[in-house]
């Protein structure tokens, strides 16, 4: 037990930080409330520096969990993102309650200030993420993706004062719910066919019983109603019908965080559902191929049809994140080895993107109100250079326009596609990634090439710089990265590492 | 490993069967309460069914298989529906002190 209390140890510094962030956020003095976000950040820092000292290799020996590499890469990388969250978010949460009270025009009211809770909900929903890769049973992987969800529902409610974030927190929590029912349904029933919670446990009794004949159909159906109610974490077809409404409803900095936030636990809980049916020699059965397989074609088509169609450019974005988990499920078929580590590796390339596109939405405004339509965007360029070009590299990479970071990406689960045999699924992956260059082309072009429009002309900075910052940063990461991509995918290799040796089946390229 | 419930011989599978049947319903009435209903306090309930209907299945195959994590499992699970019930009762009065109706028609504000 003690053991298992080691690797949560970045979860706990990052729980500590919740606590104060929030008591903090009720101090009557405004330097405090604006170091906030500093705060959140520097417990990120601190939690991302004891990742692989808590990781070290002694311990990870001598762990017994299903992945038990896996936190490693993970929790470095939610931290990573984190911080640029964190500073997407600056100057969002009660703009206008902080401008009042700095012209003196109302008392300060401790009860009135939300910005306290903002960032104890974001560290507890990246801590929910943490803790989805440390899982060994159902009830805590049930309860990690419950604890990265809930906070979600809320940091929408609070993130504008307009009536649209509210009805967008309405239908993400109530979808998500159900979402929910349906994945506790699927532990149930795989509880039922195995007789244990325990991961681990479950697939040694997976195993024998596909050596033996087939998996009992009951264990089955429960995979299945698993995998469905995840894929609303991950937005993928058949729950990705929210998507759209939701980030367009909720200010950018919290889309950049449902972008990536929820998809990570979501793809984390996948991993961790399905190394239990083996993934051994004889692969995933045939039926939770099928339904992998059909989500994944649905899932990036929807995804890229849908942004065909759209004007508003978060949601063109929220349609590219729903076709992006179409092509993370190209890894998860693909298997452990190399379709798991191109998974996870481009889960921190998404997660860079997805911060910097929207981080140009979060940095800029017009008369008090988000950019929102194509036309806002066009001829950027000569008013906020720096901003056209990060929007422009971003959407660069999230096309996979080589040599930026998303070519990589995608190029990495590709190869894991073609060496798994799933060439038809590469094929279509392609075939999307060909319409995506359309709308992705637009977002490079309007800000870079177009001449501006009356609208554009009246697009202002946001007073806080950081989200700007943050857009530079990832842009920066974009057309960096891609030199030290080896090592990054080398991180990811290690973190499956257990994985492929309790299966013995493929070697993990690299070195 | 002792159950927690004084459980001497395990639930018979004619018995088990009942309880899957009773929660597969609750499940499904749950499921199609949810896609049907437009009030939101009802499409909560709905949801709330569903997630009964899975703390009955698990305790049934707890004792089914004599085995304790059933159980504890649904411990966690009526949490995690009382944290739920408190975020959807929080968002619906907010919601309704700023429309007075609780039909989840009356938002509908995003779309294409």
């Amino acid at each position: 037990m003690a053991e298992k209390l080691w690797f949560v140890i970045p979860e706990l510094i990052l729980f500590g930080g919740a606590v104060i962030v929030s008591v903090l956020g009720l101090s009557p003095r405004r330097v405090i409330r604006e170091q906030l976000p500093l705060i959140t950040c520097v417990f990120l820092a601190i939690a991302f520096i004891a990742t692989p000292i808590v990781y070290s290799v002694e311990r990870v020996d001598l762990a017994t969990g299903l992945l038990p590499e896996l936190g490693r890469y993970v929790k470095m990388s939610v931290c990573l993102i984190g911080v640029l969250l964190a500073m997407l978010s600056v100057g969002l949460i009660d703009r206008r309650l902080e401008g009042d009270l700095g012209s003196g025009r109302v008392p300060f009211d401790a009860l009135r200030t939300s910005r306290g809770e903002y960032y104890a909900f974001f560290l507890l929903s990246l801590i929910g993420v943490m803790l989805c890769c440390s899982a060994n049973d159902l009830i805590w992987l049930f309860l990690a993706l419950e604890l990265t969800s809930l906070p979600t529902y809320i940091m929408v409610a609070m993130s504008r004062g307009s009536r649209k974030a509210q009805e967008a927190s309405v239908k993400y929590f109530f979808l998500g719910a159900m979402a929910a029912a349906v994945f506790l349904y699927g532990f149930a029933l795989l509880y039922g066919a195995t007789g244990t919670i325990e991961l681990t446990a479950m697939q040694s009794i997976f195993r024998e019983q596909r050596l033996a004949g087939d998996l009992n159909p009951v264990a089955l159906v429960g995979l299945i109603l698993a995998i469905l109610g995840v894929s609303f974490k991950i937005a993928a077809a058949p729950m990705h019908f929210y998507a759209a409404d939701v980030y367009e409803g909720a200010a950018s900095s919290v889309t950049a965080f449902l972008g990536f936030v929820p998809k990570a636990a979501g793809m984390i809980a996948l991993i961790a559902l399905l190394a239990t049916v083996g993934w051994g020699a004889e692969g995933l059965p045939q039926p939770i191929v099928t339904t992998l397989w059909m989500m994944a074609v649905l899932t990036m088509t929807l995804g890229n049809i849908g942004a065909l169609l759209q004007r508003s450019v978060k949601r063109m974005l929220a349609y590219s994140s729903i076709a992006h988990s179409g092509y993370m499920l190209i890894g998860i078929i693909a298997g452990p080895g190399l379709g798991v580590n191109a998974v996870l590796f481009y889960l921190l390339v998404y997660g860079l993107m997805n911060t910097g596109a929207f981080g140009v939405l979060a940095g800029l405004e017009r008369q008090g109100q988000e950019i929102e339509t194509l036309e806002d965007l066009a001829g950027l360029r000569q008013r906020h250079p720096a901003m056209a070009w990060a929007m422009a590299l971003c959407a660069g990479s999230l096309l996979g326009f080589p040599p930026l970071l998303g070519f990589i990406g995608k190029l990495y689960l590709f190869i894991a596609g073609v060496e798994a045999g799933q060439l038809p699924l590469v094929v279509i992956a392609a075939i999307n990634s060909a319409i995506s260059a359309w709308y992705y082309l637009m977002l490079v072009g309007m800000p870079i090439l177009a001449s501006p429009s009356p609208r554009s002309e009246t697009i202002v900075r946001t007073p806080a710089a950081w989200p700007r910052v943050a857009a530079l940063l990832t842009a920066i990461a974009v057309v960096v990265l891609p030199v030290f991509a080896q090592r990054l995918l080398d991180g990811a290799a290690q973190a499956t590492e257990g994985m492929v040796d309790a299966t013995n089946e493929q070697e993990p390229r690299g070195g | 490993m002792t159950p927690l419930l004084a459980l001497s011989d395990p639930l018979t599978p004619v018995a088990l069967a009942h309880f899957l049947i009773t929660s597969g319903g609750l499940f499904v009435i749950g499921l199609v309460g949810f896609l049907t209903r437009r009030n939101m306090i009802v499409m909560f309930l709905c949801t709330e069914l569903m997630f009964q209907a899975a703390a009955l299945a698990m305790i049934a195959f707890g004792a089914y298989h004599l085995d304790p994590s059933g159980q504890v499992f649904v411990i966690f699970i009526l949490t995690v529906a009382a944290a739920e019930a408190a975020l959807a009762l929080g968002l619906v009065v907010f919601l309704y002190r700023r429309r007075e109706t609780l039909s989840a028609e009356a938002w509908s504000e995003l779309h294409e």
